[in-house]
């Protein structure tokens, strides 16, 4: 199938992109006011032909989406699955069904999606999105990859290179993960796709109803978090910032692209609701990460709108408590014991009040959270080890 | 591609590593480990010269060190590494030992070790345990290993003696590798003493 049959607009798309009409006008100018040629949304894709290199990647994607299913690193999280498919139904109108996203356990901001049209999304971005339209403007330039059909470019682009055959055969020796940090670099967009597909996103953000400003938000978010660390360099800290045109530049480009919009949903309280059971576990795997002036700033942001949530006040006070320098002893402290003034205060946080007393040498308020700790979690799987803490 | 299969290759792939690595032979009897440390073993074990995970611990396999893995930490002093810092990303917290770290915070360390990079670590229990004649802990483990999906078992058996840390790590993939060679390390980690030279 020519590539411009694919392309080619189609009237069948019209009724289900309709509302694109007025955003068109918004979206049609870059940064530097030189204007687009219109666009509009393909028809559903055929599977390409397996002899034909767009077939052939199809099927590699295939196999790693069976994998992907099974794979340990999958969140089985039925409602969350759900979610996800709402909003990407919501953006990607007539392509809802064709295309399949999966949440990921993995600390790390991003999102990816296979011309086949499997989407991933990992849980460090969904620890770092505070609404469903920062969401939704994540998943939404994800579609556009996939209706501008970018990948299938970046094949007939990469396939010349020796490195693309290795690339190849690499998916049948590593695993998902490890893949998938390999394609972000073998397989990365051009800066062209990527402005591409963020002017295509902000277009389905508006026409779904979202708040468009949330783009820009998402972008300038990380930045701050990346940046935290002094002499960061943001390419090297994030696939994203890597393959994606210069952050200022992004950033104003999507607030451009936002400018006049009409003020649509955030989905605060959606999100929030669906992203509660899941949390803690990114909380988690995010200080793992042990990269904790990161997680300060993430946390923070995070906090900002939920003043009285125990985990997040924990896992800020736990950033602290590990990274120990000047002055993070006493921000524990503050974080701690905010914590435990919540409506439901975590067990947990007594367990770290007891290891940071017992730091700030205060052994008998350590050995008293240390005690409550017990109290609450008696078979917790450290209990017979904390028990040696107690006076 | 099943478990197995994925474990397989993992194997081959292992044993492509060991072809390209320095590998020696640990004979059975007594074994002395960076002079400090000293088992007995009762089968021979694979030895590599300098661990393919970029450190320099000491490290012995039976299949191949991406399957199972025993790796010795001894007598790190207050300040060392247990493992190197990663030059990038920036930001990334050095795996420091510190002479005056609770077991707690020794545990944290190999935690970090293994879930660092992305891959998974729960914690099974963990207790006081007498290791080398000495206070330690014991904490058995499992995972998910970013490169590769494999579920892995581990255990790590740990002392601070006279502000040095010793540790012995055992891991393998839950499925048939780990029990496989199981028995046979506990009976080393039980050996194991500190060793006073003269």
């Amino acid at each position: 199938m020519d590539r411009r049959d694919l392309l080619r607009w189609s009237c069948a798309q019209c009724a289900v992109f309709s509302g694109l009409g007025a955003g068109v006008a918004h979206a049609d100018t870059d940064s530097s006011g030189v204007p687009h040629p219109p666009w509009q949304p393909p028809a559903r894709f055929s599977r390409p032909d397996l002899a034909s290199d767009e077939g052939g990647l199809w099927a590699l994607m295939d196999r790693e989406e069976t994998r992907m299913r099974r794979s340990p690193f999958r969140i089985r999280d039925a409602g969350l699955e759900t979610y996800l498919k709402e909003i990407t139904c919501r953006l990607a109108g007539g392509h809802c069904d064709d295309i399949r996203t999966y949440a990921l356990r993995a600390p790390y901001f991003n999102a990816a999606m296979a011309p086949n049209g499997m989407m991933l999304i990992w849980s460090g971005l969904l620890l770092r999105t505070e609404n469903e339209a920062q969401l939704g403007a994540v998943i939404g330039h994800e579609i556009a990859h996939y209706l501008q059909r970018h990948s299938v470019d970046r094949l007939r682009d990469v396939r010349g290179r020796a490195a693309f055959g290795q690339f190849m055969a690499m998916f049948g020796v590593v695993g998902l993960v490890g893949s998938l940090v390999a394609a972000a670099g073998a397989m990365a967009y051009s800066r062209d796709h990527e402005r591409e597909a963020d002017r295509i996103g902000v277009m389905l953000m508006r026409q779904a109803g979202y708040d468009a400003r949330a783009a820009a938000l998402v972008w300038s978010n990380l930045l701050e978090e990346i940046t935290a660390n002094p002499n960061a360099d943001p390419t090297k800290n994030s696939v994203l910032f890597a393959t994606h045109p210069p952050s200022a530049e992004r950033r104003q480009t999507l607030e451009k692209l936002a400018a006049g919009s009409p003020s649509g949903d955030q989905g605060a309280e959606a999100f929030k609701t669906r992203m509660a059971a899941i949390r803690p576990m990114m909380l988690e795997d995010e200080i793992k990460r042990m990269r904790y002036a990161e997680s300060i700033v993430l946390i923070t942001r995070l906090i900002r709108s939920s003043t009285q949530d125990a985990h997040l006040l924990h896992y800020r006070g736990e950033s602290h408590r590990l990274r120990l320098e000047a002055g993070d002893a006493e921000a524990a402290l503050r974080d701690f014991e905010a914590a435990l003034q919540t409506a439901a205060p975590l067990a947990i946080t007594h367990r770290s009040l007891g290891y940071l007393y017992r730091t700030m040498g205060h052994p008998a308020k350590s050995s008293d959270h240390f005690s409550q700790y017990l109290s609450l979690s008696p078979e917790a799987r450290d209990a017979e080890l904390i028990k040696k803490e107690l006076l | 591609m099943n478990r197995i299969e994925t474990v397989i290759s993992t194997l081959i792939l292992a044993s492509v590593l060991a072809g390209c690595a320095q590998v020696s032979q640990v004979p059975s009897g007594e074994v002395v480990v960076r002079s400090k440390m000293a088992v007995t073993i009762d089968q021979p074990w694979n030895q590599f010269e300098r661990s393919p995970a970029g450190d320099n611990h000491p490290t012995w396999t039976v299949d191949g060190v991406t399957v199972d893995s025993l790796k010795f930490y001894v007598a790190l002093a207050d300040g060392e590494l247990i493992a190197p810092t990663p030059n990038e990303p920036k930001g990334q917290r050095a795996l420091t030992f510190k002479s005056a770290m609770t077991q707690q915070e020794v545990l944290g360390l190999f935690e970090g070790l293994y879930t660092r990079s992305g891959s998974t670590f729960e914690l099974e229990r963990v207790a006081p345990h007498n290791f080398m004649s000495r206070n330690g802990f014991k904490a058995d483990w499992n995972g998910v290993r970013k490169t590769d999906n494999v579920r892995l078992k581990g255990v790590i058996w740990a002392c601070v003696h006279n502000g040095e840390l010793y540790a012995i790590t055992y891991t393998a993939p839950s499925l048939a590798f780990f029990s496989k060679n199981h028995g046979a390390v506990e009976k080393i980690v039980a050996s194991a003493r500190v060793r006073n030279r003269d």
